[in-house]
């Protein structure tokens, strides 16, 4: 089975077959052939608990459950799609409006941010704007990320952590820790700040994808 | 990365200066939408369709009075760049052809082409021969039929038969289905329509565009209501007023 094809930066051909289901964003979807059925879905592949714990966590983007015999095009709103495919080694954390589309095979999961980092982590969900909870990805297969003006692929390895400003964050895999660091000081307090007083910390080893703007979906 | 300059020698000829802007070889007239113009050189003069001068001249190429407002011609001699929303641009070619193109999404035509109102709402046919420069977010793809598009991803059409509309509520049937539309939960799909395209053509698309133009959808609809009697008139201004109310009440 062919994997997912990028047409062009913002649009992405997906071939759907038996065996080979996805996810997608609602309304999401540009155009398709062969007969391709588009089911509203609750529960976007997690089970019901999931479910039940996306809606507490605010984390539920509405997606649909695409299933039939043929190929799908998707893009939303002029966003550029970028694909990430999982081997099963890592997984992906990205925000729930960020995903495009992802396969059926791969294990979906909501993440409290107070896992990875504590408080700390639950300040940098509220700084980011990025709720406390993200959506994780895990297993064999692929999903498509919606980005503004395209993404950057920046490696974080244990000697060199990555810096990254919160609104330019789009998704990142890997055995990685992040943390807030805050460079606030008298000035931001007086509005004369640089603007940049927030960043995300990010080391370990890992990957992650910013987007070439600060504008979020 | 250096900035090339430009003047009115090197701007290209009909062609893209960047994917954003396309300049015009302006020597006659063409037909451009208001506001699409971003910068010009040498003499032109810009005339709406209802100047009087022109009034001939429009009647050969412009069919659409829904539009008119929105349209000028441009007659003179020089370079004309044309740009929308920093939208990807590309001219197109008709040979004794025709195309159909989302009525926003068009920048501009030569008189050689004739211009008509699409029967669906929204959309504009061009007819005949000649070039002409339509905007798309996003390169355009091109596609073949069978193909269902969704609306407001399909940024026109050519050769092929006009569209019909496609509902699928299959997801609706069952047991399951009937307790989902009973319950009111698990919501739409969100892609319950789309257009229908089957026959030889090619379909174009863009990545979608989420903001459709209202204002072309109004005037299509003050447009039919022409076709409407009486009965039909008092039934959609009971409708109006139902809404109107449910809209005040949220």
């Amino acid at each position: 089975m062919p994997g997912y094809q990028g047409i062009n930066a913002k649009m992405l051909q997906v071939p759907v077959g038996p065996g080979h289901e996805v996810f997608s964003k609602r309304g999401a979807m540009l155009a398709y052939t062969g007969p391709v059925t588009f089911e509203p879905s609750a529960t976007a592949g997690q089970g019901l608990g999931g479910a039940l714990g996306r809606a507490v966590a605010g984390e539920r983007s509405a997606m649909m459950h695409v299933r039939g015999q043929g190929t799908v095009l998707f893009g939303h709103g002029g966003l550029h799609v970028t694909v990430v495919d999982l081997s099963g080694a890592d997984t992906l954390y990205v925000e729930a409006d960020r995903l495009l589309v992802h396969d059926a095979s791969l294990q979906v999961g909501t993440m409290f941010m107070g896992e990875q980092g504590g408080v700390r982590g639950m300040v940098r969900g509220a700084v980011t704007g990025q709720g406390l909870f993200t959506t994780t990805l895990s297993g064999h297969g692929s999903c498509g990320l919606l980005s503004h003006g395209g993404v950057m692929e920046l490696p974080i390895t244990p000697q060199r952590p990555v810096f990254v400003d919160p609104q330019a964050y789009v998704a990142h895999r890997g055995q990685v820790e992040n943390r807030l660091a805050v460079s606030a000081g008298m000035r931001d307090l007086i509005g004369r700040g640089s603007g940049e007083a927030f960043q995300l910390q990010l080391s370990g080893s890992g990957v992650v994808y910013v987007q070439a703007s600060e504008r979020k979906i | 990365m250096a900035v090339q300059t430009w003047n009115a020698a090197s701007l290209p000829s009909n062609d893209n200066v960047n994917p954003y802007a396309f300049s015009v070889d302006l020597d006659g007239r063409w037909f451009v939408q208001k506001g699409k113009m971003i910068a010009y050189y040498g003499q032109i003069r810009f005339e709406s369709l209802s100047s009087g001068a022109l009034d001939a001249f429009v009647a050969g190429a412009f069919n659409s009075p829904m539009y008119a407002g929105d349209w000028i011609v441009a007659e003179g001699r020089g370079k004309l760049l044309l740009a929308d929303r920093g939208f990807d641009v590309n001219s197109f070619d008709l040979d004794e052809g025709n195309l159909t193109v989302r009525a926003g999404n068009l920048l501009a035509f030569e008189p050689g082409l004739e211009l008509k109102q699409s029967i669906i709402p929204g959309f504009l046919t061009l007819i005949g021969t000649g070039r002409f420069v339509a905007a798309s977010n996003g390169p355009v793809h091109f596609v073949e039929p069978p193909i269902r598009v969704d609306p407001q991803a399909l940024l026109g059409w050519a050769d092929c038969p006009s569209p019909c509309h496609h509902y699928d509520h299959s997801y609706m049937r069952g047991a399951f289905g009937a307790a989902r539309m009973i319950l009111g939960v698990g919501g739409a799909s969100g892609e319950e329509h789309q257009f229908d395209f089957s026959g030889q053509g090619t379909v174009l698309m863009q990545s979608s565009e989420v903001v459709m133009n209202e204002d072309t959808l109004l005037r299509d609809l003050e447009g039919q209501i022409s076709m409407v009697g009486t009965s039909g008139l008092q039934r959609l201004q009971s409708t109006i007023a139902q809404r109107l109310a449910a809209e005040r009440q949220s």
